[in-house]
């Protein structure tokens, strides 16, 4: 596939996101397996239900309306064509490219340069730039983040990163009711079950105990997959990995993070607007940017691939 | 053994379905991709009388510059079929490169607002000619790719959907034309 590297990065990086995807269902399982033998049927059966419900409740409601919601906690403003054609023009040439709809654009005041896509379906798109990229980038560099987001819109990473959320949160929710139900509540139940298997307990215990930590593992794993698979995807939009790479390289250098961050909404940006020595690697939810400028980078020798 | 069958049936239909929709909707693309070739053509080409406009302005002496563009620009409202749309459009994007070359022996020209403005949209609209092109000869090649290979190319025929042609321009060096720089 040295051909069209790009194609085989996209389908790498799709498969490797099911593969997460599945072991987040299979975790979901294991905490609900764990619960059932640590506290009988009667309890079970009523608490799972109860937690996917208000996880499910939590996260769509702010899917449905992510467009909305980002705007809100951003301070991101919904801007027209007259504003800033030439940015419309850039958005429209990927556009082209993509064969997505135009998507909606704002912009962030903010002295650090980033960018972000957001919105439930290619539909209800919205890509934001923050006033800061917009002045450290030539046009080039412009349409490879442009390129990036639009990949976001059409790969649905708002809907991927919805149901992760919903699962790790769910998991989050339903471990934390079980361990407070191993002080208080939960006796009667366990009597039923003494006779168990005692290995089996302490095995469903630590499931629980470490299910959380394990679901936004995998959380942020999918968000690194997804960020790579962004940049593959814009690649084959644009064709051009320089564009992407000189825009990585000039985020790179650029220390300054976004003012209005928040742990919440930092997936969604196209780098990582926390402090990168704070978060350990595992839990960040974006792969190294020197890794990605080297993957842009191999894509570059391999020369222009077929029109 | 009544249900197994009416079952078995259900399917088969419902795989057949599938893959004639497969078809008709890859060929709707193209022919969607196709147009979206054309705006931007239509586009550029509305640019042209402006641009030589504003350029003549500057630079009187360039009568035959100004003659090709106009001459490649008639020949490409008039062209159909993709391959001479494709041909009228090489030929249309090598005569402004010409106009822009000569654009550059003339620096007030080049400072002029009219001239920066003409110059923008031209950048933007060739990318959009390119990147119009790109699309549609990936969904051609997702089209081809489905009429000639098991199972779609056995229903090919039933949803009367052939293999369409690539868009394909002479000059290979047309990538880098909105990156010139004045």
């Amino acid at each position: 596939m040295a051909e069209n590297n790009f194609r085989a990065l996209q389908s790498a990086n799709k498969s490797k996101t099911y593969f997460l995807l599945a072991s987040m269902g299979l975790l979901t399982w294991l905490v609900a397996y764990a619960a059932l033998t640590y506290f009988g049927t009667g309890t079970t059966s009523t608490i799972v239900p109860l937690a996917v419900g208000i996880a499910l409740v939590g996260v769509w409601g702010s899917y449905y309306g992510s467009d909305k919601l980002v705007i809100t906690m951003t301070g991101a403003k919904v801007i027209q064509r007259e504003d800033a054609p030439e940015l419309f023009n850039v958005i429209e040439e990927v556009v082209i490219a993509s064969g997505l709809p135009m998507p909606k654009v704002a912009i962030v005041e903010d002295r650090a340069p980033n960018a972000f896509a957001t919105g439930r379906n290619p539909e209800h798109a919205l890509i934001a730039f923050t006033t800061r990229i917009l002045e450290v980038m030539d046009r080039d560099e412009l349409q490879g983040v442009i390129a990036h987001e639009m990949s976001h819109v059409a790969n649905r990473d708002t809907l991927v990163s919805a149901v992760a959320a919903t699962t790790a949160g769910a998991i989050a929710i339903l471990s934390d009711f079980l361990t407070r139900m191993m002080w208080f509540g939960g006796g009667r139940d366990r009597d039923r079950d003494n006779n168990g298997n005692p290995i089996a307990l302490v095995l469903s215990l630590v499931i629980l105990i470490l299910a959380p930590i394990a679901a936004l593992l995998l959380k942020s794993a999918i968000s690194r997959k997804r960020e790579a698979l962004a940049d593959a995807t814009a690649v084959s939009f644009t064709r051009n990995p320089a564009g992407l790479r000189k825009a990585l390289e000039v985020l790179a250098a650029d220390s300054t993070v976004v003012h209005a961050k928040s742990n919440a909404v930092a997936h969604i940006w196209i780098e990582s607007p926390l402090d990168g020595k704070s978060v350990s690697k595992l839990f960040s939810t974006h792969p190294p940017i020197e890794e990605r400028i080297a993957t842009l980078r191999a894509m570059e020798s391999l020369g222009p691939a077929g029109k | 053994m009544k249900y197994i069958v009416i079952g078995v049936i259900a399917l088969v239909i419902l795989f057949v379905v599938a893959q004639y929709n497969r078809l008709v909707r890859l060929n709707i693309t193209v022919d969607e991709a196709f147009a979206q070739i054309e705006v931007q053509l239509k586009r550029r080409a509305d640019l042209i009388p402006n641009l030589v406009e504003t350029v003549k302005g500057y630079a009187k002496h360039e009568q035959g510059t100004f003659d090709a563009v106009v001459a490649a620009r008639a020949k490409a409202t008039s062209a159909s079929t993709v391959a001479d749309v494709a041909a009228a459009d090489g030929a249309v994007t090598t005569a402004l490169r010409g106009l822009l070359a000569v654009a550059e022996a003339y620096p007030d020209l080049k400072a002029s607002a009219n001239f920066l403005s003409l110059q923008e949209e031209l950048s933007t609209t060739e990318n959009k000619v390119s990147f119009s092109r790109q699309f549609y000869n990936d969904n051609v090649r997702s089209l081809n790719t489905a009429v000639k290979t098991v199972p779609t190319s056995f229903f090919a025929g039933l949803a009367k959907v052939s293999a369409r042609q690539f868009y394909e321009v002479e000059n290979a060096a047309d990538r880098n034309v909105p990156n010139v720089k004045f």
